[in-house]
């Protein structure tokens, strides 16, 4: 454990001599290991230890020059003190930060046109959450995270700019160290339906050992990965281990996990239906390796018990990877991980076994009213009903990367990156007897008329990617050539089993009387070639120039490959020799321009451009039928985006600010519109549309306090959004989510997915008018930010981090429930109620989808090494997770997971109905690092 | 460094020398699993496949048209679902997607049956005549249902409206041209339904004569797979049986004896739907003879009837979980000692033990009440009755009501043929009913005395109004 850093030991003897040593730290006063320090005009130096130590001999009068990648250079006299300390600073200029995501090979961050946001293996590590989007929930600026409901592994609408696409889900593109993973964010095609709530791939991909994750928004930034990408990547780089010393940690955490009964409207729901429950997890981690290799290996082991009487889930993970240096020019990057998932949900929403919606939506009646024996004959039906609703999860995910970089020569390398992404998951349904009887489903008494439904779901990923890296620097240019090929292909077989006629006691399909099956199988093959060149003018701005040549299979006959263009120009004013010798740099330390111009597509649920006909079997017997249409000339829609942006850094960057103007366009938009009635067929995806995505992303990032004890960070994010379907092909305007008579609606002149309905318009001579299809608002908010807080006291950190949208509208379905059944009439004009359905007047049930909520507040105490030297450091933190909510309207404007229930479907959230929202979590966790 | 080379170099050679590789490194082959069209057309025995697929698209086509008319008529209300919130109050909008759905499952019967008449038919080597007869009785049906529930329907993808008189033609047309290749009873009477409607006496009686002259007990059915995902399952049967989803369909309380005609069958296969059933012949015959002031010859018809329904399954079935209603049980009338319109034995008691349910016709009309079936209108009224009551959950009262769906809003904007204005983009709802649309569910109910009333009477209004010639054809 501890084996020595490279340490470099020179003796010589000269005159007047001595022996210099000292500790190196860094900006938080924390060891700096692997500084180099050299005396200058020689050839002695060294390099600081693990603890930040060094020792070193040098002559009187000479100058010592301590430097680290990312820090300022230090340079110190040798002096008669024996003794020299340092505290580096971080340099802004000299950071270098490398971002790889959508660039091929790695480029510095200011040679980039684009944004990226990155999150930080010290960010992720404090934060509570287990699932990548609920890491990056506030803490990715401009991104907009909505976690559709409290039960375990939910799904989410994700987006940055926009909802760009009718035809997909808004999730990013997830890659873990270069291999694509499945990013499914809804329930699968032939999925268990629990009326709402489902469970998501994101739910499973591993979240530790994480280096650092970078999340690009789509347009320019995501060019280069063509297909499928225009909704962003979120990529995430593991840990390959550090030379040296090898670490390891031992975590534990303890949570109580407590319902958020904020948006009840009984609480009579939380007394029937919560419990709080314990959540636990132990996480080990080991670290180091040498000059020639290093590794990383992590494992977790995660429980609960949810906050409700119902959930609970269990993750088992472990990972590893290593880097090894093969040859001098060729080096081995591999990481593999392993997740198990296993969950169980309860029914919500939008189906009358739901405990929850029910008692939200009345149709047990108004719980306020009831008496008290009644409310008991409420309670134990519920009880009754608890006890029996069986509906588990279970995923196995296997991600493997590798990754050859060969060095030709010193400017002159090849990456070639081969990895799989497998995931296989096994829902059930058990619907017993008892439970179909406790739900009033069949008449009591009855033994024989169970149901049991499984889907296997298996998801297979294989990516491969080979590029070239050409770096030259002339005087005063510098030339990063990238040249490249990419494929991917996955494959999604699901298989669905319902069994019924049975009685009670099993989970075999074999003791079911009758069986009923169904398959689904999407498959798809992605290849295309890429180029960039990144050209340097006099370090300071940079052109880049690149493109794709796209094509893949869920196209029609009649298409060719798609070439997706992309140049971006930056200048980093501030870079310049005469602006740093400047006095103004004091106060603007950083001036920095860019523009860029780059597309990326989405491409259609594959084999919708095939004309097809089902064989159904129909009582036993096949039965040919109409299936999809078909359409030749269909294609992946493009997203072309062109976007300005500008940088400034105040008081050597201390206050910071980051603003980009983007303007999307997504051309040949796939739309399904509504065949007409009279053709009999079902409705086919075409390239009819376009939308446009027009807005801000501002970002603001300040240093109040800076001192040798003290820091308090602060970030506020602000991103504006203006969505319109500028073209819809002639189409009329089309019903994508929601309900029959209230729906999210793509029409021309309006944002995608827009909320639709029967409005009652109040006259001036007090009557009410009934306008029909009428504009009730957009789903998505269209402003929308973060906002975070970091304070260091020495070992002492504190931390808070929160989001919020305004704009948008949303549907309180639950109280549309509870109108209909006639227990609640807040807000409605008495002149409507009884006298038409309250589906001509679904204005009243339309709200403000605003919110503010606090996602997580923590802190945490590093002791430093105890135990005589056995720990290095443990660290004792604290989290609350969802500890505070601001919302417009009496309910969450969140949960909206009935609405994204489709696998490729359009998620609007522009319906909250009938399910919990997610807990506040109080955790603890003790970190013993070694 | 080499070696590495060397070893890259003799792998890329092993490759090259080998058969057949092309298929383990070309990754993009992708192959569409399910069925092209040469999988359909010119294949053996496909006109079969497709027929059973023509007769799976009429179950889903009843599955939309039931719920539509069923509630748009008196028989039941609608008390918390989201199956139409519309059609109680007969309310028709363009926009209202159940009625684009009836629409769109019509006219998929059509096209279905039509590609197998002209596609598919021919090119199969085993097509016979009695497939080709179905196909025509298919698309006939396609017309019927255009005629009986649209006042305006095309009859091909974009094609010009046609009027209901014109689809009833149309109709004819397809079942003659069945009848011609294998006359079956139900062509026959199919046939006499579109010429009851158009008011063809004569030749409607005809029909059901001849009808009955090949079979007295004929039912055509349409059927329902409960264990294929896809279905089609009995939606009518999940919305007056089941309680999955928010379903509450109460029935008028004259008609609870009735309810539900679809219960569960068995895990494999739902209850199925008589759409076309020798009792409809009776009827036809008995309104013609009593049109004609034969009342004998009707007295007749209906002693036939009831000897027909005496025949007809009766389920013993456990209703237990009905609580009349689910919401606010004892609500509405749920238990035997409830007088209904001052008649009695008309409502069960569901909850203690099973009730005897008729699953294809039933009636309260007995042998005694007979010989009140006279030329008037008290007779009339009781033929209506009978006949609401034996077509329970069959979606003809809203026919005989006279009601009309409009064109969906789709058709209005995508189909050149059609303007918004047009006569098919408004309802056909008879004054008469217009006038009584809040009262046709309505009912008065003191579950202390146990006495109920419905408000209205609608088959006394119907009658009151047989010379309009929107309802009672053949007066």
């Amino acid at each position: 454990m501890l084996t020595p850093f490279l340490v470099l030991t020179m003796s010589f003897s000269f005159a007047q001599e001595k022996t210099i040593s000292g500790n190196v730290t860094d900006q938080d006063g924390l060891p700096l290991p692997g500084v180099s320090i050299i005396v200058v005009g020689t050839t002695k130096g060294t390099q600081s230890d693990f603890d930040g130590n060094y020792t070193l001999t040098a002559n009187l009068g000479q100058t010592l020059e301590f430097s680290y990648l990312g820090q300022r250079t230090v340079t110190r006299s040798v002096g008669a003190a024996n003794v020299i300390n340092v505290q580096m600073e971080p340099d802004a200029e000299a950071l270098e930060e490398v971002i790889v995501t959508g660039q091929g090979s790695g480029i510095e961050r200011r040679k980039l046109s684009t944004t990226v946001d990155v999150l930080s293996e010290e960010e992720i590590d404090k934060l509570p959450a287990n699932q990548i989007d609920q890491l990056l929930q506030a803490t990715a600026p401009s991104a907009q995270i909505r976690l559709s409901s409290g039960q375990p592994g939910t799904a989410s609408v994700i987006r940055t700019r926009g909802p760009i696409s009718a035809a997909t889900s808004p999730t990013p593109v997830i890659i873990v160290d270069g291999v694509r993973v499945d990013n499914l964010n809804s329930n699968p095609e032939l999925g268990i339906n629990t009326g709402g709530a489902s469970v998501s791939a994101l739910a499973d991909i591993p979240v530790e050992s994480i280096e650092r994750i970078e999340y690009i928004k789509g347009g320019a930034a995501t060019t280069l990965y063509g297909a499928d990408a225009a909704n962003g990547i979120i990529q995430i780089i593991t840990k390959k281990g550090r030379a040296g010393r090898a670490t390891a940690f031992f975590e534990s955490r303890l949570g109580v996990m407590s319902a958020t009964r904020d948006f009840l409207k009984y609480e009579r729901t939380g007394e029937a239906l919560f419990e709080n429950g314990i959540s636990q997890e132990f996480r080990v981690g080991v670290n180091g390796g040498g000059e020639n290799f290093t590794y990383n290996f992590g494992g977790s082991l995660y429980k609960d018990d949810s906050f409700n009487q119902l959930n609970e889930q269990v993750r088992r993970t472990f990972t590893f990877g290593f880097t090894a240096n093969i040859s001098d020019k060729l080096k081995y990057q591999s990481s593999f991980s392993y997740v198990g998932f296993e969950s169980n949900l309860d029914f919500n929403a939008n189906t009358s076994f739901s405990r929850f919606s029910g008692f939200e939506g009345a149709a047990r009646g108004n719980l306020d009213e009831l008496t008290d024996a009644e409310w008991q004959a409420e309670l134990d039906r519920s009880d009754r009903i608890g006890e029996f609703v069986d509906i588990t999860q279970t995923t196995n995910r296997f991600t493997a990367s590798n990754k050859f970089i060969y060095d030709f020569t010193d400017n002159f390398q090849a990456n070639l990156t081969v990895g799989i992404d497998n995931r296989n998951t096994v829902q059930e349904d058990l619907q017993t007897n008892s439970l179909l009887i406790a739900l009033g489903n069949i008449a009591e008494g009855t033994t024989d008329q169970a149901e049991f439904d499984r889907v296997l779901r298996s998801s297979f990923t294989a990516t491969a990617d080979i590029n070239f890296t050409h770096r030259a620097n002339l005087d005063n240019f510098s030339f990063v050539t990238i040249l490249g090929g990419q494929f991917f292909r996955t494959t999604d077989r699901q298989n669905r089993i319902d069994g019924s006629g049975g009685v009670d006691g099993t989970r075999s399909l074999n003791n079911f009387a009758e069986i009923g099956f169904e398959d689904f199988v999407l498959e798809n093959a992605n290849y295309g070639l890429y180029f960039l060149e990144n050209i340097g003018l006099w370090d300071v701005a940079f052109v880049e120039l690149g493109g794709r040549l796209d094509r893949n299979t869920a196209s029609g006959d009649n298409t060719e490959a798609l070439f997706l263009p992309k140049v971006g120009v930056t200048y980093n004013i501030s870079s310049h020799d005469f602006y740093r010798n400047a006095g103004i740099s004091d106060i603007l330390s950083t001036v920095r321009v860019r523009a860029n111009y780059g597309e990326a597509t989405n491409f259609a649920q594959p084999f919708s451009q095939d004309r097809t006909f089902a064989q159904e079997p129909f009582l036993g017997s096949p039965s040919f039928s109409f299936d999809n249409p078909g359409d030749p000339d269909l294609i992946s829609e493009t997203v072309k985006t062109t976007e300005f942006g500008l940088e400034l850094g105040f008081f050597r960057d201390r206050l910071f600010f980051s603003g980009t103007r983007y303007d999307a366009t997504t051309e040949d938009a796939l739309f399904t519109p509504r065949a007409a009635p009279s053709e009999g067929q079902f409705d086919q995806i075409q390239n009819i549309g376009e939308v446009e995505n027009k807005g801000w992303e501002l970002e603001l990032r300040a240093v109040p306090i800076e001192t040798a004890k003290h820091r308090l960070a602060v970030n506020v994010s602000y991103n504006t959004n203006e969505n319109l379907v500028t073209d819809s092909g002639g189409a009329p305007e089309f019903v994508v989510g929601g309900f029959n008579v209230l729906g999210s609606v793509i029409g021309e002149g309006q944002s995608l997915g827009f909320l639709r309905g029967t409005a009652a318009v109040l006259q001036d001579d007090g009557t009410y008018e009934f306008e029909t299809n009428a504009f009730l608002g957009d789903t998505f908010a269209p402003n929308f930010g973060t906002i975070g807080l970091n304070y260091t006291w020495g070992d002492f950190n504190f931390f808070a981090n929160a989001d919020y949208q305004f704009g948008g509208k949303i549907t309180d379905l639950s109280f549309l429930l509870r109108h209909l059944r006639g227990f609640d009439d807040t807000g409605i004009p008495e002149e409507l109620i009884g006298t038409t359905s309250p589906f001509n007047y679904v204005n009243f049930f339309v709200f403000d989808n605003d919110f503010l909520k606090v996602r997580t507040i923590g802190a945490s105490y590093d002791f430093g090494e105890l135990g005589n030297g056995l720990f290095s450091n443990v660290r004792l933190g604290f989290t609350v997770t969802n500890p505070f909510n601001f919302t417009a309207g009496d309910f969450d404007p969140e949960t909206t997971g009935s609405g994204i229930a489709v696998q490729n479907g359009f998620a609007s959230g522009g319906f909250a109905y009938g399910t919990e929202s997610p807990p506040r979590i109080f955790m603890s966790s003790l970190r013993f690092q070694f | 460094m080499k070696k590495l080379v060397l070893i890259i170099f003799s792998g890329l050679l092993l490759f090259g020398c080998t058969n057949g590789w092309d298929d383990v490194v070309d990754f993009t082959q992708i192959e569409n699993p399910n069925l092209s069209e040469s999988s359909v057309v010119g294949v053996p025995n496909s006109s079969q496949i497709l027929l059973a697929g023509t007769d799976r698209e009429l179950s889903f086509a009843l599955n939309e048209i039931l719920v539509l008319a069923e509630l748009g008529a008196d028989n039941y209300v609608n008390t918390q679902t989201f199956f139409s919130q519309f059609l109680d109050g007969l309310e028709m909008q363009a926009t209202d997607p159940d009625i684009r759905d009836t629409a769109r499952d019509i006219q998929r019967l059509r096209e279905t049956a039509v590609f197998g008449l002209e596609i598919v038919g021919p090119g199969d080597p085993n097509y016979t005549s009695a497939i080709e007869a179905d196909f025509n009785f298919l698309e006939g049906m396609a017309y019927l249902y255009s005629a009986m529930y649209f006042s305006f329907l095309p009859a091909e993808p974009f094609g010009v409206p046609l009027s209901a008189a014109e689809h009833y033609q149309n109709a004819i047309a397809s079942f003659d041209a069945a009848i011609a290749l294998n006359a079956l009873p139900e062509y026959h009477l199919a046939k006499a339904r579109a010429n009851y409607y158009s008011g063809n006496q004569a030749e409607a009686v005809a029909a059901a004569q001849a009808a009955l002259g090949i079979s007295t007990d004929f039912i055509r059915s349409a059927s329902f797979d409960e264990a294929n995902p896809d279905g089609p399952v009995n939606a009518f049967e999940n919305a007056l049986y089941q309680r999955a989803t928010f379903d509450d369909l109460q029935p008028l309380p004259t008609l609870d004896f009735l309810d539900p005609k679809y219960s569960f069958l068995s895990p494999t296969e739902d209850a199925p739907v008589h759409y076309l059933k020798a009792e409809e012949a009776y009827l036809i015959l008995a309104e013609a003879n009593l049109a004609d002031g034969n009342e004998t010859a009707a007295q007749e018809n209906m002693t036939d009837l009831l000897d027909l329904i005496t025949t007809r399954e009766v389920r013993n079935i456990d209703d237990s979980i009905e609580q009349r209603i689910e919401v606010d049980p004892g609500s509405r009338p749920d238990n035997a000692s409830v007088v209904v319109n001052g008649r009695d034995s008309l409502v069960l008691d569901r909850q203690s033990g099973n009730v005897n349910i008729p699953s294809v016709s039933g009636t309260s009309l007995t042998a005694a009440d007979i010989p009140s079936i006279t030329a008037d209108d008290a007779g009339l009224e009781l033929l209506y009755r009978t006949r609401q009551e034996v077509f329970i959950a069959e979606g003809l009262r809203f026919a005989d009501m006279g009601v009309k769906l409009i064109l969906d809003e789709n058709e209005i904007l995508i189909n050149d043929n059609i303007a918004d204005g047009d006569p098919g983009t408004r309802p056909v709802i008879p004054p008469f009913i217009e006038a009584v649309i809040p009262d046709l569910d309505a009912i008065t109910y003191d579950p202390t005395t146990g006495v109920a009333t419905t408000v209205i009477d609608l088959t006394a209004i119907l009658v009151a109004n047989k010379t309009s010639d929107l309802v009672l054809p053949f007066h």
